[in-house]
């Protein structure tokens, strides 16, 4: 327990190093940009490819409750809901934790064993400003993109079971699409993403930057991120819908 | 594309040939139940905070989704179909390819590029059977139990949720739960369970044995372990659960 | 008993043996050297059939490795022990642990108190006598070898081969990682393969050596035919001037092969 408590004051130093040389120029932009690009596209077909048949449970799913009551009309606006509201942000975040996380802790993780941090160093290059910076922001700007992605995926998912496989009306299914549909449906999963992927950059970097013991660090690096990245916001998720989509006891 | 299909091909051998050895040699003796216990606990901290979590989000956005509506009160019906049939073996399974799944990568992974994998072989003892099996017992013995657990703690979260933080009423909460859950679904579930744990291990592991040289290829098979067996068990839950539940109500 | 016949091998385009046949003698130590890259590590898994060739046969005690069924590759590799570059230990057991597993897999008919006597014996005669419970992660390179090398003799195998006992020592370590081979080799007389890169260790130990360069066998006699031999690769090896190649590629464009 005591180890939790002095981990996270480790990990917040971290953080608080990394925060600091964000506001400090230089800005290792091409390396940014380099990130970004890579982040999102290894991350864009696993995210779709999870969220694609999410929307397609659903609507199997829905379809089977709601014929019992007359209501398939119905069913087109619960996928958009629940897609953008709860699902593809944190499928999402898990696939970019799964992927980009764990793929930047062993990289930096493979980088730290082989003492290509410590080369860096003694290039008086701050590692952590050229490494670690752009992998945070990389992950943060990937993470909401990667949402729209997976939201339109996971519509998608539904539309083509209700319409192709459950022969539901596609007119009907796109009208209602946005019936009970409000703003904060649109911003609310961007805002969720972008601190996830703040999240999963952090947690991401910080395991791979400290990662020891050779190889099996690199693989313990990996391991830590995704558990705590996904522990992480999932508890951070819970707080964040209390608080957009403002569900209190009237 | 046609890289994805070859992949896919010699994961299949790969597997092909893992059933054989298993048959053939046996999984080691007295390993086993300690793997199973090992991977059960490890697990068990981090599920129970996940599926808490995702539950009491069940209950959130139920509660706004059928309030315009009227029907607050069917949270609980929201909750419990969404969540025993889809949400919790997912979760499960999701958390055991996090934590299991990739700790069987980088092991495995480890010891191929130090060539003890090659040590078993010179010794006469088969890789698959001493390393994987295990594993997979392991495995197919916890996954079930740990769907059932986050069944009942997503569940318990969500009522926590409807009752105090949403004024809704916990005898109702209750009664429309357990109206909207069969006996069936359990084992259903229970299915499930097996499917992700076959794939979780084995994919897993296929890709600790095809590990790279050095950190970066143990750092990379245990990424590709993760992020394969997750979206395997996505997609395959489609599938499942268009046979288990498509059309049978 | 052992015998390589017209064996072929490659990866990719890279062709890293060429039609290679060698006897190796029984009950004598038999080196094979070349630089790196020259295919020396896979000449050794293919004796024990970790590799299988594209061409040719791989003999062992009768048996074919390069088309054997797994039991018959099994049965054949009982016969072998093996020393690996790192030691090959598995981190999580202890040294008593890891030497006495060939016994605990091949030998179930032992009694726990008979397989530890038979470790401690082997663990005696490698010079590290008492540390049967020492845990793996503590020891130093030179120690690995060691306790890999008593896993290797704790069946009392026919053959033992050796892939680059040197590496990854110091001088000093390295001598007395020579000199045990040389005391095991005349403990136990049977027949050692030792695949290095290390000249002098090899000559004073080997009785017969085959050198490999360019995926070719360039020459195989007895040690003391081999150090005198008219030909100008050996001879460029033995001083030490001979161009180290970086890998199977530079391997595949060396000179003086034509």
């Amino acid at each position: 327990m005591l180890n939790a408590l002095a981990a996270m004051g480790r990990f917040g130093a971290f953080s608080g190093a990394i925060a600091r040389r964000m506001m400090r120029r230089p800005l290792f932009f091409g390396q940014v940009i380099e990130q970004t690009w890579h982040t999102t596209t290894r991350c864009l077909l696993p995210v779709v490819a999870v969220t694609f048949p999410f929307g397609m449970v659903m609507a199997l799913q829905g379809l089977e409750i709601f014929r019992i009551f007359g209501a398939e009309r119905m069913l087109a606006s619960l996928i958009s809901i629940a897609t953008l509201r709860e699902l593809s942000p944190v499928l999402a975040s898990v696939l970019v934790a799964a992927q980009g996380g764990s793929s930047c802790a062993a990289s930096l993780g493979a980088m730290r064993i082989k003492e290509e941090l410590d080369a860096t160093e003694v290039m008086a290059i701050d590692s952590i400003k050229f490494h670690v910076v752009p992998r945070v922001i990389a992950m943060t700007v990937a993470c909401p993109l990667l949402n729209v992605a997976g939201s339109v995926a996971g519509v998608a998912g539904g539309y083509f079971t209700a319409v192709f496989i459950k022969g539901e009306s596609g007119g009907i299914f796109m009208a209602e699409l946005w019936s009970f549909m409000e703003p904060v449906d649109l911003y609310g999963g961007f805002v969720k993403t972008t601190l996830f992927g703040l999240m999963i950059g952090l947690i991401s970097c910080y395991h791979g930057y400290r990662a020891r013991g050779g190889a099996a660090g690199v693989g313990k690096a990996v391991n830590d991120t995704v558990v705590h990245s996904v522990v992480a916001f999932i508890t951070l998720n819970y707080f964040l819908t209390s608080f957009l989509f403002g569900a209190v006891a009237p | 594309m046609m890289s994805l299909f070859a992949g896919l091909g010699r994961y299949g051998l790969w597997c092909k040939e893992f059933f054989r050895a298993v048959w053939v040699h046996g999984p080691p003796k007295g390993q086993t139940l300690h793997e199973a216990f090992r991977i059960g606990i490890q697990s068990l901290p981090i599920l129970l905070i996940i599926s808490a979590f995702v539950g009491t989000n069940l209950a959130l956005q139920g509660y706004n989704a059928f309030k315009p509506l009227g029907g607050q009160r069917l949270v609980g019906m929201f909750v419990s179909l969404a969540g025993v049939r889809e949400l919790a073996p997912i979760i499960a399974a999701a958390m055991i390819a996090a934590k299991a799944g990739t700790e069987m990568a980088s092991q495995i992974g480890v010891m191929k590029i130090r060539e003890q994998v090659d040590a078993l072989e010179v010794m006469a003892v088969n890789p698959l059977a001493y390393l994987v099996a295990p594993r997979l017992i392991g495995i197919l013995l916890m996954l079930p139990a740990l769907t059932l657990i986050a069944i009942f703690v997503m569940l318990t979260a969500a009522y926590g949720v409807s009752v105090v933080q949403l004024g809704l009423a916990g005898h109702e909460f209750i009664q429309f739960a357990s109206e909207s859950i069969e006996p069936i679904d359990f084992l259903y579930g229970a299915v499930k369970a097996v499917f992700f744990g076959l794939i979780i291990c084995t994919v897993s592991c296929y890709f600790g044995f095809h590990c790279g040289k050095g950190p970066e290829g143990v750092g990379a098979a245990t990424n590709k372990a993760v992020v394969t067996s997750s979206v395997i068990c996505i997609l395959l839950n489609y599938f499942i659960s268009e046979l288990l539940y498509g059309g049978s109500l | 008993m052992i015998e390589l016949k017209n064996v072929s091998k490659s990866f990719g385009d890279t062709t890293i043996l060429r039609d290679i046949s060698l006897k190796i003698p029984a009950k004598q130590t038999t080196a094979i050297i070349g630089p790196s890259g020259t295919g020396k590590s896979v000449t050794l898994k293919h004796i024990v059939g970790l590799l299988r060739p594209d061409e040719g046969q791989v003999m062992c005690f009768g048996t074919d490795m390069a088309t054997a069924s797994e039991a018959e590759l099994y049965a054949v590799r009982r016969r072998f022990g093996m020393l690996f570059q790192d030691g090959a230990l598995f981190d999580s057991f202890t040294v008593g642990e890891n030497v006495s597993f060939p016994l605990v897999h091949h030998a179930p008919s032992m009694s726990e108190g008979e397989r530890r006597a038979r470790v401690e014996e082997k663990l005696a005669l490698v010079g590290l006598p008492g540390i049967y419970d020492r845990p793996t992660s503590g020891l130093s390179g030179g120690q690995r070898k060691r306790v890999g090398l008593a896993r290797a003799i704790v069946m009392e195998p026919e053959v033992i081969l050796f892939d680059e006992p040197n590496s990854g020592l110091d001088p000093i370590t390295s001598d007395a990682i020579d000199a045990l081979i040389q005391e095991m080799k005349e403990a136990l007389g049977i027949t050692f393969i030792i695949i290095s890169h290390d000249i002098v260790g090899t000559v004073n130990v080997a009785d017969h050596i085959a050198m490999l360069y360019g995926g070719n066998l360039v020459a195989f006699e007895p040690t003391d035919r081999f150090v005198r031999l008219d030909n100008d690769i050996v001879r460029k090896f033995l001083r030490r001037n001979l161009v180290l190649p970086q890998g199977p590629d530079e391997v595949a464009r060396l000179p003086g092969l034509e």
